[in-house]
């Protein structure tokens, strides 16, 4: 039985919940309002067509997010292909290898790199890695490899789809770490007594406990994808902003973030233009929570088969 | 153990413990970075001129500081956490002591989802929602915008903590005739205190950094303090974000001084987080 007070507390909860509820209906609103026009005039087109042209007349004004789309699945991807080995060797570091103190030592600083100002990773991005990049990595990998299409054109700036991935990389491992670290210290202790008790070496124990994460390891890298799609300062000061899909990883491009950052605030100049920016973040969006819902789903979904509470 | 598995070992070990070298080692790079060509750009005016006055016009020379992008921060972190916080801690309460209603399931779903939203979204939500029925961008805007960066954010923190409290301090405050709402207010957020500052602490330390969510809702000018909460302000990363992308020598300077400012204040507060979080654990 509730009594009157308890009623009235409840009551007086729910203000701040409908907030909330609010504030992801009118999200949906409207991104979903300001997103039709464009895809009424322009139809599937406006993902599949890599022509960027805002115009002030509108019969050739015309919008098309393909570079976008491809340019943020593409350092996405790099961002989490260099995170995932270097979070994962940390993971075994610090559980398997590493004495409490330097495993304390090192975690206080991954939680430091996780919550750095993103736009100090930008400023230094920009003005320390690209160049770092462009001397030692891609002049190198041009000069030799140039044959291949990921090398092929010459890296005239620093300012690349490389770039941005790496820094995106940098930005999105303290954050695969942190869930690949808990899901593996969070492997039952009877799991590691027995692997041990057979005699294994720390490289055979970590290789079993590993296996058992899986399914972990997975969501971690799709929430990393989710995380790395979403960053936008720090991409945007090193992509280079051009609409271009090419193979190269030299080339400058755009990220969907990098895009709206970029033309958000000309966008009411021209005719379209703001409803295809929309149309670019509802797709951001439906993105992201797609990668988010099935990452977070194989995260927790491992902890309940191992009767691990969440 | 063969010799050929102890030298597997050996080479695995040296392979972990070198890429987690590799990838700890940018913090440091960019800690140093920003430190020497940060305090670089101080000496140059000083500490005190660099966080009040004024940057240098675009094209001249000088350096200046960073006066109304600072005044401009502080504004903004704290408007969004007088926002932020009475709704964190609302959702929280509602989550933990009415854990079996609908209501609560769903706003714990939702505010786990806002959490992923691309925070540059949520700066077009508030433009959409604020700036333009104001006709101008402002310190309401830009705050709300971070209060919804914050929010999901203290809330998940929030939860975890009010929870952690053992249930049999509740019962002992039934047991001698309490409400619901006196159990709540008085006993668990009591007795979690730290944890519930902890949370608050967290949210703030994420609103100061936040560069996408003040784009488009912010909007100040670099060169004026701000006057009024309905009217524009600055930020800190919107004037590195701007300044960063200008061909001027000075301009760069002034944004690597910015950002030394930002790390220092991000540390600070880092620091007290750490201390906190030992305190909330024994």
């Amino acid at each position: 039985m509730r009594s009157r007070s308890d009623r009235l507390f409840l009551l007086s909860l729910l203000p701040p919940a409908a907030t909330i509820v609010a504030a992801m209906m009118l999200m949906i609103y409207v991104f979903v309002y300001h997103s039709v026009p464009v895809l009424v005039r322009e139809g599937l087109t406006f993902f599949a067509s890599s022509r960027w042209s805002p115009s002030t007349s509108l019969r050739s004004a015309f919008y098309g997010i393909l570079p976008a789309i491809y340019g943020t699945l593409v350092t996405s991807g790099i961002a989490v292909a260099i995170a995932l080995p270097l979070s994962l060797s940390m993971t075994l570091f610090l559980n398997e290898v590493a004495p409490p103190r330097i495993r304390a030592f090192f975690s206080t600083l991954v939680d430091m790199m996780a919550g750095l100002p993103t736009i100090v990773y930008g400023l230094w991005g920009l003005f320390v890695l690209a160049p770092l990049l462009q001397r030692l990595v891609m002049e190198p990998l041009h000069r030799y490899l140039g044959f291949l299409p990921l090398f092929s054109c010459p890296p005239i700036s620093g300012y690349s789809v490389l770039t941005a991935g790496v820094i995106l990389a940098i930005m999105v491992m303290p954050y695969t770490f942190a869930l690949m670290n808990e899901a593996y210290a969070s492997i039952p202790l009877t799991y590691r007594e027995a692997v041990l008790a057979m005699g294994a070496s720390r490289y055979e124990a970590s290789r079993i406990l590993l296996s058992m994460i899986r399914p972990a390891i997975v969501g971690s890298v799709l929430l990393g994808l989710g995380r790395a799609a979403s960053e936008t300062v720090a991409v945007t000061l090193v992509i280079g902003n051009t609409p271009t899909i090419s193979p190269c990883l030299f080339s400058s491009g755009y990220t969907i973030a990098s895009l709206i950052a970029t033309q958000y605030g000309e966008a009411p100049l021209y005719p379209f233009m703001v409803s295809a920016l929309y149309g670019a973040g509802l797709f951001l969006l439906v993105l992201g929570l797609a990668l988010n819902t099935v990452g977070l789903a194989l995260v927790t979904r491992w902890r309940v088969r191992m009767g691990v509470s969440a | 153990m063969s010799l050929r598995r102890k030298l597997i070992d050996r080479a695995f070990v040296a392979v972990i413990a070198l890429l987690s070298a590799v990838g700890i080692a940018p913090l440091f790079y960019i800690l140093t970075t920003v430190a020497i060509r940060g305090a670089e750009a101080i000496a140059r005016v000083g500490l005190w001129r660099f966080l009040t006055s004024i940057p240098p016009a675009p094209g001249t020379h000088g350096l200046g500081g960073i006066g109304p992008a600072l005044a401009g921060t502080l504004i903004l972190t704290a408007l969004s956490t007088l926002i932020g916080v009475p709704i964190s801690i609302g959702v929280a309460l509602l989550v933990v002591e009415f854990p079996n209603l609908f209501v609560s399931r769903a706003v714990r779903a939702l505010s786990k989802t806002f959490m992923e939203i691309p925070t540059i979204l949520l700066s077009m939500l508030v433009y959409t929602l604020l700036v333009v029925p104001m006709h101008t961008p402002s310190a309401i805007a830009g705050a709300l915008a971070l209060s919804l960066v914050m929010i999901p954010y203290t809330t998940t923190y929030l939860e975890t903590y009010l929870e952690s409290v053992p249930p049999i301090y509740r019962e002992a405050g039934y047991a001698i005739g309490m409400t619901k709402a006196g159990v709540a207010l008085r006993v668990v957020m009591g007795i979690a205190r730290k944890g519930v500052l902890l949370g608050i602490v967290m949210g703030v330390a994420r609103a100061l950094g936040e560069t996408a969510p003040l784009l488009f809702t912010a909007g100040g000018s670099h060169y004026a303090y701000p006057t009024s909460l309905t009217g524009p302000v600055d930020s800190i990363t919107l004037l590195i974000f701007d300044f960063a992308m200008t061909p001027y020598t000075n301009l760069i300077q002034v944004a690597w001084g910015a950002a030394l400012v930002l790390v220092a204040m991000y540390l600070a507060i880092f620091l007290a987080i750490k201390l906190l979080v030992k305190e909330v654990r024994t």
